[in-house]
């Protein structure tokens, strides 16, 4: 038993290892969408397809290249991105008006992301492409790991660091933390709600963008694959617990590792629906999330 | 009954609608187009034609019944395509490959297609919202992966092929039944959702779509309203999924992506939610006209019918019919006015009646004692002690945060108690739910009146009727009656605020309430309709004996129609007695302008 | 000329009237104070003059300027602030970051922001001392100082202050009215709304009385107790 248990260290190392890579994928598009979400109360369906985009990027302007192409090519990449997915939160936040119901925002989101799909798929047809990256292999507890494993992973906690650094220490952070703790309070202060809310889904588009850029060699590069990562992203969210980014740093690599085994075990097609029966669970019996916020703040 | 007939005759009444009901002129107009679209290919021959209208009805139908689930129910699912694919394959593995009788196949493809349904409609007992439609999402994406992977089950990607036998040979006139069917299944669907809209069960699944707060205060449970809707829709959608295999006579996962989900939801929004008509029009919009012009560009569909939503939602967010129906409604709105919704005929029938006569000694209807509610380390219900006997007016006063509001959902059930017994009317309903607690005959109203905007001003008061048990008497069906052909067509958007609170006031009458609740009932409210309301209050509890909880800021409304009253601080109770007693109660001062704090 | 003038405003939420045809004034150098009951629409005429919710007919005037119906962030910009009820401050930001949000309605300035922290921490050292603790922390009377000096620092032509006593313990309010009578003092326009009113008039100039969303009684200050004690011994009289 106990030798199986070594015997088997490799793979399970290697299982984790790749869990947990992909999990951070699923953080960081947690993120992107608490960025929005907090700011606005929507969660952007698109943002799958956006985090595609900056695959597609790598794809198109930094394939096979050294270092010094790729670094550049990643800032433009990301802030072109960025510069969209405001132009979609302008959009998206426009005074909509249904006699019927208020969440318009769920179908223009879903709208947006069918839309990106659709373009991506009349450009480069449906099948995966594949992206040579910079980053060389490391061997990493006694495992040879892709470049692009660790780049997830350290992706991850640069961008919760980042996102920490910026709603804490900078004006606009300030602002836009303010606008998610007290709503009136914010606008009572003057505070640019607008133009606050679209920084947010700027901000959340050069996340989702940059990391699709960087971990393009690691992921399929089609663009239906988009919503397999906006799916494991929402159930990473929930798990954390919506609006929380600390908790999608556990939420992520959880989703992550339970696909990877999932996919070793049983077969590579049931990640997904292991995600969804997570989801299901989470919804029913912890509906806050492992680490969701305290009530709101009673007035 | 003479009298009270050259009464109901003699109120002014408001301008009369012209009898206009949309549902009905759309259900007429959906039903010819149906039956031109189903028919007319089969006498133009050409099976290309034929097939694809076929296909066509089969979409239609599935997007009636996801008009249905989305608007009236209040259900957003990305995942109606994985019920029809259920349908479909349900069938095709038991007959197509197993060869069970087809009648047996059929059951298993509707118990597929439910099962998929009960899936869905689970989380919908805790869920709401974007969750439900990642869930939904999800299961889309998953569906087709599931198809491909138990290839044992479902021959993977070879698909299962079941010619459709003898259901394409022509029956009458050149028509074959296939076509009949698929002719039939929307328009039978569309009139499930007419029939549905009208009755008593839909209107109460609307109500718990619009306000599951109202509903709950109706009896009603919006979880279990939301998972009803899904698996009735879920059942349509598995029938659809039987006809969609002769259809196409081969059933594969392609044809089950999460496109085709795509396709119905977005065809809902683009016909217009909500419309009778919207799915018909929906889906010749982002499905059959892109299908007939780009024949040679079948890659540019996701792209032409996502641009075409995205611009539905953001220029035109009623959907196609929506927008039209909105102009032609302005045209004939009615209803409106100064007095459009009065009372006069209610409160001379309520001030007829005998007194209700409460005997002395007649046991409290609610006894709550030592009723305590914690958030966190805040006491926001402190110990109280609280009864209310049949008939009376109890007046319950505090400054903002004094624990009312937290009291009264305490009594309707919204919030339970950490410690405390709570018995209404005999029973023990401490850990009853609202629905529970309203069925046993408790009613209430909310700062914001509940008023639903789709319901016509008649259909808002028929909630409360909907929710009553006992039989109405003679003379109140008269005059509801009246009410009806008033109010039948007349939109509650032209009402003004009173009139809205006026009518919540019936609708909770209208329930049978043996208990009413009323929060903040007069704020808003000019001098004549504060007069009126309490006059109407005042009627509920001395003749039908109805006990009232007033919970109002206006002290002189509250000192003047209450019989007790209770008043409370930082959520315990400092003072109770009748309003007489309480006028020089030094504790009760500091709540009139001006009047000082006893313990300042 | 006075600084925010106020004409026939009627206003409520969604179509519910809760203030009917209210008028008023404050000049500069003046503190006015509102009294009413619980649900008289005191809140709601603050919330309606800074633009929370569209007044349905009236008119708001700053210094000149029509500002009726922008929304509070553009009158806040116009130098309207109002400090809402329930000493509401960003809880999970620190005290310091909360002061420098009050620069969010015109330009983040270094210097002006140093000078204005420089005058209310020598008027309320605590939050000098607090600096670094998260608002959540605070009691509600430090929380209402935050939420007046949040405001102070925007450095408004006109202040609404919505019930300051709220939450507030007896002691801290008269150093927080005092603040607020010395700011008045130096060209500040306020408003308070209040229902502690015996402590709070001697800080005021002029009082208005709301009921049922309607002016009941218009006074100077030093007149109020007594015209207020004559009113509510006639209502008195009727209830008991």
């Amino acid at each position: 038993m106990l030798g199986d248990l070594f015997n088997n260290f490799d793979m399970i190392m290697t299982i984790l290892l790749r869990g947990a890579a992909v999990g951070s994928l699923f953080a960081i598009i947690a993120m992107s969408f608490n960025v929005v979400h907090n700011a606005t109360g929507i969660l952007n369906f698109a943002q799958g397809a956006i985090f595609m985009l900056g695959a597609f990027g790598a794809y198109l302007f930094a394939n096979r290249v050294g270092f010094s192409i790729w670094i550049p090519m990643l800032v433009v990449v990301s802030l072109g991105i960025g510069l969209f997915t405001a132009a979609q939160g302008w959009l998206t936040l426009k005074p909509l008006r249904s006699s019927v119901e208020q969440n318009s925002w769920i179908i223009s989101t879903m709208s947006v992301s069918v839309i990106i799909a659709a373009i991506l798929t009349l450009n480069f047809g449906v099948f995966g492409n594949m992206v040579r990256g910079p980053v060389p292999r490391v061997e990493l507890f006694g495992v040879r790991t892709p470049g692009a494993f660790l780049l997830a992973i350290t992706a991850m906690f640069a961008w919760y660091f980042a996102l920490r650094w910026f709603l804490k220490r900078t004006f606009h952070g300030l602002a836009i933390s303010a606008l998610s703790q007290d709503f009136d309070a914010a606008r009572a202060a003057g505070l640019n709600v607008r133009h606050l809310q679209l920084l947010a889904f700027g901000i959340s588009g050069v996340i989702a963008g940059s990391v699709g850029f960087m971990v393009a060699p690691m992921i399929s590069v089609s663009p239906d694959a988009g919503l397999r990562y906006v799916l494991n992203g929402f159930v990473a969210a929930v798990v954390g617990g919506i609006g929380n980014n600390t908790g999608t740093l556990i939420g992520g690599p959880l989703v992550g590792i339970v696909a990877a085994f999932t996919a070793f075990y049983i077969g590579g097609a049931y990640q997904d629906l292991a995600s969804l029966m997570l989801l299901v669970m989470i919804l029913m019996f912890l509906p806050q999330g492992l680490f969701g916020r305290a009530a709101a703040r009673r007035v | 009954m003479t009298a009270s007939n050259t009464l109901v005759a003699t109120q002014p009444r408001a301008a009369k609608a012209r009898s206009f009901d949309s549902d009905r002129q759309q259900l007429w107009i959906a039903v010819v187009l149906l039956l031109i679209t189903g028919v007319v290919p089969s006498f133009l021959g050409g099976s290309y034609w034929q097939h694809s209208f076929q296909l066509m009805n089969i979409y239609i139908a599935v997007t009636i019944l996801q008009n249905f689930l989305f608007v009236d129910a209040g259900q957003k699912s990305f995942g109606q395509g994985v019920l029809l694919g259920l349908g479909a394959y349900g069938l095709a593995i038991a007959s197509g490959i197993h060869g069970l009788h087809i009648g047996l196949g059929m059951l298993i493809g509707i118990g597929a297609a439910t099962l998929g349904g009960l899936v869905f409609a689970l989380p919908a007992l805790r869920v709401q919202g974007f969750h439900l439609g990642f869930v939904t999402l999800s299961a889309a994406v998953v569906f087709p992966q599931l198809l491909l992977q138990l290839d044992d089950l479902t021959q993977g990607l070879n698909g299962i092929s079941m010619p459709p036998h003898g259901l394409t040979d022509p029956l009458v006139l050149g028509i074959d039944g296939l076509t009949m069917l698929t002719t039939a299944m929307p328009i039978a669907s569309l009139a499930f959702h007419y029939v549905m809209r009208n009755s008593r069960l839909g209107r109460r699944m609307r109500t718990a779509a619009e306000s599951p707060e109202a509903a709950r205060s109706l009896g009603i449970s919006p979880g279990k309203m939301s998972s009803l809707a899904f698996l009735l829709a879920a059942i349509g959608t598995g029938i659809c999924g039987l006809l969609f295999v002769p259809a196409v006579s081969f059933v594969t996962p392609q044809s089950f992506l999460m496109d085709v989900s795509f396709v119905f939801f977005f065809a809902v929004v683009v016909g217009g939610r909500g419309q009778l008509l919207g799915p018909i029009v929906g889906i010749w919009a982002v499905f059959t006209i892109p299908n007939i012009l780009l024949v040679d560009l079948a890659e540019y569909k996701p792209l032409i019918y996502g641009f075409i939503t995205l611009a539905v939602v953001i220029l035109f967010p009623d959907g196609i019919v929506g927008t039209i129906e909105g102009v032609r409604s302005k045209r004939r709105q009615s209803g409106g006015g100064e007095r459009a919704f009065h009372l006069t005929s209610l409160t001379r029938w309520l001030s007829n009646l005998r007194d209700h006569e409460v005997s002395a000694d007649a046991p409290p209807i609610i006894s709550l004692k030592g009723a305590t509610k914690r958030f966190g380390s805040v006491v926001a219900v402190d110990h109280v002690d609280f009864d209310l006997r049949p008939g009376e007016i109890h007046g319950l006063v505090g400054a903002n945060g004094s624990g009312k509001t937290s009291l009264l959902n305490i009594l309707n059930g919204f919030s339970r108690m950490n410690e405390g017994s709570y018995r209404f009317a005999g029973r023990d309903v401490a850990r009853a739910s609202a629905p529970v607690i309203a069925r046993l005959g408790l009613g209430r109203t909310f700062q914001t009146p509940r008023i639903f905007p789709s319901f016509s001003v008649w259909n808002n008061v028929r909630v409360g009727l909907d929710a009553r048990d006992s039989a109405l008497p003679d003379e109140l069906a008269h005059i509801l009656d009246e009410m009806r052909l008033d109010h039948e067509n007349a939109k509650p958007a032209l009402l003004s605020h009173g009139q809205r609170r006026l009518l919540e006031v019936v609708r909770v009458a209208l329930k049978d309430s043996r208990v009413v609740l009323f929060d903040e009932p007069a704020a808003g409210l000019s001098q004549e309709e504060r007069e009126e309301f309490s006059q109407l209050i005042y009627l509920l509890s001395r003749k039908l004996g109805t006990a009232v909880v007033l919970v109002e800021h206006d002290l002189d409304l509250v000192w003047s129609i209450a019989d007790h009253i209770t008043v409370l601080e930082t959520g315990a109770l400092i003072a109770q007695g009748t309003p007489k007693d309480l006028a020089g109660d030094p504790a009760v001062q500091h709540l009139f302008v001006g009047g000082e704090h006893a313990n300042a | 000329m006075p600084m925010l003038e106020v004409r026939n405003l009627t206003a409520g939420y969604g179509d519910i009237p809760v203030v009917r045809d209210v008028s008023l004034s404050v000049d500069e150098g003046e503190i006015l104070l509102i009294g009413g009951e619980n649900g008289a629409g005191k809140s709601t005429l603050l919330r309606a003059i800074s633009g929370f919710n569209a007044p349905a007919s009236g008119s708001v005037t700053l210094s000149d300027r029509n500002i009726t119906g922008l929304p509070p962030e553009i009158s806040a910009r116009e130098g309207l602030r109002l400090v809402l009820d329930n000493h509401r401050v960003f809880p999970e930001l620190t005290v310091h970051d909360n002061l420098r949000l009050g620069q969010a309605s015109g330009r983040a300035d270094p210097d002006a922001l140093a000078r204005a922290l420089e005058e209310i921490h020598a008027v309320f050292p605590i939050l000098k001392e607090k600096r670094g603790q998260r608002a959540r922390d605070l009691s509600g009377g430090q929380q209402q100082i935050l939420a007046l000096g949040q405001a102070f620092v925007a450095r408004p032509k006109v202040l609404l202050c919505d019930e300051p006593s709220m939450g507030v313990a007896q002691m801290l309010l008269p150093p927080i009215l005092a603040f607020l009578r010395k700011w008045a003092e130096s060209g500040t326009a306020v408003i308070i709304v209040e229902q502690h009113l015996k402590v709070t008039q001697p800080y005021t100039d002029r009082a208005l009385i709301i009921s049922r969303g309607e002016v009941a009684l218009e006074c100077r200050s030093s007149d109020l107790n007594s015209r207020l004690e004559a009113w509510r011994r006639e209502r008195m009289a009727e209830h008991a």
